[in-house]
């Protein structure tokens, strides 16, 4: 259902993307892993339209988003397609001047204007999903990280996107914390919703997912099944970029 | 301890030092004058005609420069004039910029506690002015509102005796319009902001054909008389000054300057006789202090206006200031620039000169906009460019992420802008916001020039009119203001402390 065919960034004289080509199925779960400046958070920020691209096509269930930046795209059809598809980021960007309920509230009262009975019983549902519902009327500055991600994560959800980018999710987190925020992941993940995640945590990526894809200097190098990417990688890049990971020691996630 | 015999020489000598040295000081001026060579005299050329004017050849010109002239000459040095604005002359002779007034100043007996004058020059009356083609004035009478009907509006030169005239003969009864030149009061007559203008009659002479719209009214009234004013303690000058100004009279040289000018009339002849009974008692001072309330309540009006003024011109300020950060920020690419422009436009030139184009250009251009809403849409924009400035900056300290959040959930910018981005910068702006009220409060003084009374203005003719009571007027219009900014600045802090919780 999201499909990405032939991208390409260029940022001054470099290339940040060069030529990526990748789908996603209804119900997958696909990791992007890497080595940093790849271009993996591009990637996922083109596919949301917050950055704009020269060259190729993304289509997500009907909507295309074609290169040539703001101008070319509506706002209509930028709002269309980030209706279906939500978004987690690294710094979690809670909204400070609201509650933790008011936060997941913000998408279905002010986007999809529900009524607020309605949205309430939602939002305290999907809040209690994620763990939170001790903490419906706090302020983002009195959550831990985990906990302000979790309410990110409901926040996504309660846009009931079709599909959810995962911008490193855990990696502003301490290991306690990320270990939490990840096990939301799963759970998301087991129950059938659609993702793309770029992360570092291996455990995940090689337990979880369903496609595995390799970013290097702005291209996909390998995808495939987590145990055939993992235990007999085709490419020399996946090969040292695994290597480089199990001499740090695998994070303990 | 001094001996006897030093303690007796010093005791001798004391008193001749004094003398002389009080000889020294009383002949000072006139010794000044003459050992600079110049007598250094002070008037106000913007709208200056037939006074001391530029002609159209350039250079200055004026039936009072040509006075001077022969007053410097029979003193022995040549006359050098110092441009100052009208209403504050005669405080140049005190800070010691010039030696005398010699520009178109009434006698007044107020003036005579300040300032010692000379024996007059000039014999004037006052010329009331109307629009030729208006039908509202045909006489002295006409002035005063029918019932049912709205105040005449007429414009005078601040601190003038026309001023004075209007105030003591009608009162309460029109509208009085203080201008500070006289060129913009028959203007606006021309563009009909103002029924009608009464100036001094060498003015309405002069300007008769520059200004083809107008056409006098009435008889002119209230005789009164040119003076030149020196310093209080110049006697020596003075008297210098009255023998000159006499020798001038009685040898022709007078009424040759003044036919120059058209001036001369049968009025001139008394200059002798007027001047043997000269200067007319002063009758003491009574009722100094007691007026100390009534111009208290003047200017507590006055402060009703500045408040007006400002608690409509800054909501405006601020809204249009959002428009226009928004569009600056978020806005589609083409109108990025002119709101640039804008800002940039507004923030570079001077408020004043804003004001003047709204209230005097405008007209011509067939936009007549009243005098107290020109002041406030004059406020209103200029200040917009700072709000703009200050919302800009509080835009610009939300960090990227919280936009960029609230456009992935799918909202609007302008969703965004209202219901994440706008409420934390909120609380960003709110000192420099209020920073910016306070000090409109005292911008809003520049609208005196379009003869809007305000605190700053009205503070201003109280103290041309009662230069003795300069210190206590000054003292209760300072209090004014501070009572009108400090509770400001306690709103401002309640606001900041309400939206403290906020930070991203």
């Amino acid at each position: 259902m999201i499909d990405v065919r032939g991208l390409v960034k260029i940022h001054g004289s470099q290339r940040v993307l060069d030529g990526v080509t990748f789908s996603v199925e209804r119900g997958e779960v696909a990791a992007i892993l890497g080595p940093s400046g790849g271009g993996k958070s591009t990637l996922l920020r083109c596919i949301n339209g917050l950055e704009t691209f020269e060259d190729g096509f993304v289509q997500v269930e009907g909507v295309t988003l074609r290169p040539g930046g703001a101008r070319r795209e509506t706002a209509e059809t930028l709002r269309a397609l980030r209706r279906r598809v939500g978004m987690v980021f690294q710094q979690f960007h809670l909204f400070p001047h609201m509650t933790v309920l008011e936060n997941v509230l913000s998408g279905p009262l002010h986007v999809l204007h529900v009524p607020r009975a309605q949205a309430e019983a939602e939002a305290r549902h999907l809040l209690d999903r994620v763990g939170l519902q001790e903490k419906l009327s706090a302020r983002p500055e009195e959550l831990s990280g985990g906990q302000q991600q979790r309410v990110a994560i409901a926040r996504a959800l309660a846009m009931k996107p079709e599909a959810i980018l995962f911008d490193e999710p855990t990696s502003a987190l301490d290991p306690r914390m990320a270990g939490e925020v990840m096990s939301v992941i799963t759970d998301l993940a087991r129950s059938g919703q659609t993702m793309i995640v770029v992360t570092h945590a291996m455990g995940f990526a090689r337990n979880v997912a369903h496609t595995v894809h390799v970013m290097h200097e702005g291209r996909i190098v390998e995808s495939g099944p987590p145990v055939q990417v993992f235990e007999a990688p085709r490419e020399e890049v996946t090969r040292a970029f695994l290597s480089d990971v199990k001499t740090e020691g695998p994070p303990a996630r | 301890m001094m001996s006897v015999r030093i303690r007796r020489r010093v005791v001798l000598v004391l008193p001749v030092l004094l003398v002389g040295i009080s000889a020294t000081v009383s002949a000072d001026t006139l010794d000044r004058i003459r050992g600079r060579g110049s007598l250094r005299w002070g008037g106000d050329q913007s709208g200056g005609a037939p006074y001391i004017f530029e002609g159209s050849d350039g250079k200055l010109t004026g039936f009072e420069l040509e006075l001077a002239e022969v007053l410097a000459t029979k003193l022995g040095v040549r006359g050098e004039f110092v441009q100052g604005q009208w209403d504050k002359l005669p405080q140049l002779i005190d800070r010691g910029d010039i030696d005398i007034v010699l520009n178109g100043y009434e006698w007044s007996p107020e003036r005579e506690r300040q300032w010692a004058s000379t024996v007059p020059y000039y014999v004037y009356k006052l010329q009331l002015l109307v629009r030729r083609d208006g039908e509202t004035i045909r006489s002295w009478d006409d002035l005063r509102a029918g019932p049912g009907q709205a105040r005449k509006r007429i414009g005078v030169l601040i601190g003038s005796a026309a001023e004075r005239y209007i105030l003591e003969r009608f009162g309460d009864a029109v509208a009085l319009k203080p201008y500070d030149g006289v060129t913009n009061a028959m203007t606006s007559v021309e563009q009909g902001q103002i029924e009608a203008t009464l100036q001094d009659v060498p003015i309405a002479i002069h300007y008769a054909p520059e200004f083809p719209l107008l056409s006098p009214v009435g008889d002119p009234v209230a005789p009164g008389h040119y003076v030149i004013l020196v310093e209080r303690s110049e006697d020596t000058l003075r008297t210098r000054l009255n023998e000159a100004i006499l020798g001038a009279f009685e040898d022709g040289t007078l009424k040759r300057i003044y036919e120059k000018y058209g001036l001369w009339n049968a009025d001139q002849l008394e200059l002798g006789r007027i001047a043997r009974s000269w200067p007319p008692a002063v009758e003491v001072a009574s009722t100094d202090s007691s007026s100390l309330p009534h111009f208290g309540k003047l200017l507590l009006d006055a402060a009703a206006m500045t408040i007006a003024l400002s608690c409509l011109s800054m909501p405006l300020a601020m809204l249009a200031g959002l428009l226009v950060s928004t569009g600056r920020l978020y806005g589609p690419r083409w109108v990025r620039w002119p709101l640039e422009l804008y800002v940039e436009f507004l923030r570079g030139t001077p408020l004043l000169l804003q004001l003047y184009v709204i209230f005097y250009v405008l007209p011509n251009m067939g936009v007549r906009v009243p005098a107290f809403w020109s002041g406030v849409l004059g406020l209103a924009i200029n200040y917009s460019a700072y709000e703009a400035e200050n919302y800009r900056a509080g835009f610009l300290a939300i960090p990227r992420g919280q936009m960029e959040a609230a456009l992935s959930l799918g909202m609007s910018t302008w969703t965004a802008l209202r219901r994440v981005i706008i409420p934390q910068a909120v609380r960003i702006v709110i000192p420099p916001v209020t920073n910016d009220f306070i000090a409109l409060f005292k911008d809003t003084s520049v609208c005196s020039v379009i003869t809007v009374t305000e605190l700053t203005g009205m503070y201003s003719r109280l103290s041309n009119n009662q230069p003795h009571l300069v210190l206590q007027l000054g003292l209760m219009t300072s209090v004014l203001y501070l009572l009108m900014s400090y509770p400001l600045s306690l709103v401002a802090r309640r606001l900041e402390g309400r939206f403290k919780r906020v930070a991203a």
